[in-house]
């Protein structure tokens, strides 16, 4: 699996750059507009240490992030599959705070928090948790009614056994948006470091931007890339190795 | 008859129309939002000068995903405002980029401090101090240029990255702040007097360090291919400048700038054309726009001494002198 996404990266990457040296060379630009194989060389040569260091500070967050996102979605939506006014409260809530622009909301979680940890962490959850969020509340608002109605028939079922049956009946989709939302986290951290962190891979883009070095973009998206392939490679494993254990027990 | 003579007349009015000299289209990529720095450009455009040398110019805002320079090489603009570090960053890759004119004189990045917290007279005063930059921005550049004349090593300040949010200037957690004078300064001055703080400013300039600002750029193509665009763009351009910091054109400046930044109160936006005032209009004898070539020598070399730029760039090669109208 993991050969098979790295590859397939390699693919995607490789299409893209030649898709830039096909319009370089075809309309006869400079190495300011689109930096030539050489130029990407010597500049990966230089930056590709550094930029790794970079890309696993960012994974490292993102993965924080994601956990985090991942606890907090599993909160709100066992809260708010309570039909209750505390339950549409709660979902009302989540919707608006991601209707928010993040680029909006981010220099107040900064001006709160500092440029540090604290509001990377924040930001990539707040990014990733939506679709988690969706897709949770519909798992757990939705009743398994063949094995409900013999918890509830005989007196035994508890909030936490719902929650148990209805984790457990969509396994599969959970893995799915859990594996899925990691990228998100991923993109989240990125874009909290380029508005404000002082640290990562998003920060080191803000630095090339400034600089209009395309070079060094190209070797942070390509680092970021193999980093995401990992890291998606490591859920899906994990997933795959959950859904096994469920199924044996 | 009278539907014939009705005929008539659309056809003589529509071969009229036919018949009016049509304006040549060009695209002209700012480098900012629009702001007073870019007072001249739209005044150019808003009082007809660009249309009467029969061009019809799209004055395109800038911003920090744009890139005037990718622009005229991409043909998507035929004019750009680049600052020189962008010019010579462009070049020294190979793009074939020139420099028209010279709009600041004086760069007019500073930074603010609060003299009664933080004294300054020289930069030796910074010794031990936080001190905000953009890291792979210009100020960082002229900082370092700052800090290498006047000997003062990386290990002696503490730079502050800094980004568009002045919370740890306010707290005091940064002594001296990066901004524009002509544009931040004016907002974040009235504040700090507001809350009955003294500031000012250390201006590099003044220090001896000239870093030259927002130019006018063009591809060497255009010079060659099209020199009569070129020039007719230029004289139009810059007599709009010169109109537009005219005091006695003040409220029409203030007028055409309000239609495209709706954001600045008019009050801010008349002080701020004062202070660009000074940091634009040239000596006496010496004409708008005029490139200081010594400037962007010393430009070139603060760059190669931090290495942004390969030493021996022909700084002369990419100055187009003698375009612009006599003083």
């Amino acid at each position: 699996m993991l050969r098979r996404r790295i590859f397939q990266f390699f693919m995607i990457y490789a299409l893209g750059i030649a898709l830039l040296f096909a319009l370089k060379y075809a309309l006869g630009l400079s190495d300011y507009v689109v930096p030539g194989p050489a130029e990407i060389g010597r500049t990966a040569s230089v930056y590709a240490g550094p930029y790794l260091l970079a890309v696993l500070n960012t994974l490292a967050v993102a993965i924080l992030g994601h956990l985090l996102s991942i606890g907090l979605a599993t909160a709100v939506a066992i809260l708010g599959r309570l039909t209750a006014w505390v339950g549409s409260f709660i979902r009302t809530a989540a919707y608006n705070i991601q209707a928010y622009p993040i680029v909006a909301v981010a220099p107040i979680i900064f001006i709160l928090l500092g440029d540090g940890l604290g509001s990377r962490l924040l930001i990539a959850a707040m990014i990733c948790y939506f679709p988690l969020l969706l897709s949770f509340i519909g798992i757990f608002s939705e009743p398994v009614a063949e094995i409900e109605h013999f918890y509830e028939s005989t007196q035994r079922m508890t909030w936490r056994l719902q929650v148990k049956i209805r984790a457990f009946e969509n396994i599969h989709k959970i893995s799915t948006v859990v594996v899925g939302s990691a990228t998100m986290a991923m993109v989240g951290t990125i874009v909290a470091e380029f508005i404000a962190a002082t640290a990562g891979i998003g920060y080191s883009i803000r630095i090339a931007l400034y600089q209009s070095d395309l070079a060094k973009i190209l070797v942070a998206l390509f680092l970021i890339g193999v980093g995401t392939s990992l890291y998606l490679v490591s859920l899906e494993g994990l997933g795959a190795a959950l859904q096994a254990r469920f199924k044996r027990s | 008859m009278k539907q014939a003579l009705t005929i008539f007349l659309m056809v003589i009015f529509l071969f009229a129309c036919g018949q009016k000299e049509k304006l040549e289209d060009v695209g002209y990529r700012l480098k900012w939002l629009y702001n007073v720095s870019t007072v001249g450009d739209l005044y150019a455009d808003a009082q007809g000068y660009f249309a009467r040398n029969g061009l019809k110019v799209q004055v395109k805002p800038g911003g920090p995903e744009r890139d005037a320079l990718k622009e005229l090489e991409l043909g998507h603009a035929h004019f750009g405002v680049a600052s020189a570090d962008q010019v010579f960053r462009a070049v020294a890759k190979g793009a074939p980029i020139v420099v028209l004119a010279q709009l600041f004189q004086v760069n007019p990045l500073n930074w603010i401090y609060r003299p009664d917290r933080t004294p300054f007279t020289s930069p030796k005063d910074w010794k031990g101090k936080t001190i905000g930059v953009t890291f792979g921005g210009n100020d960082e550049t002229i900082m370092r240029a700052l800090m290498a004349r006047y000997r003062i090593a990386d290990v002696e300040v503490d730079l502050f990255s800094v980004r568009y949010d002045y919370t740890p200037f306010y707290e005091g957690r940064v002594a001296f702040w990066p901004l524009y004078l002509n544009a931040q300064a004016v907002i974040i001055g009235n504040k700090l007097a507001q809350a009955g703080e003294r500031f000012d400013f250390v201006s590099p300039d003044r220090l001896g360090v000239k870093f030259v600002a927002n130019s006018v750029v063009t591809t060497r193509q255009m010079v060659a291919n099209h020199p009569d665009t070129v020039k007719r763009f230029l004289s139009a351009l810059l007599q709009g400048w010169r109109d537009a910091l005219d005091p006695r054109n003040e409220d029409q400046a203030v007028r055409v700038l309000a239609q495209m930044d709706r954001e600045t109160p008019e009050a801010v936006v008349r002080r701020q054309l004062t202070v660009t005032r000074e940091l634009m209009l040239p000596a006496a004898g010496v004409a708008f726009g005029e490139i200081d070539v010594d400037a962007w020598k010393q430009t070139a070399e603060i760059m190669a001494a931090q290495q942004l730029i390969p030493a021996g760039l022909p700084v002369e090669s990419v100055l187009v002198t003698g375009l612009g109208p006599p003083p």
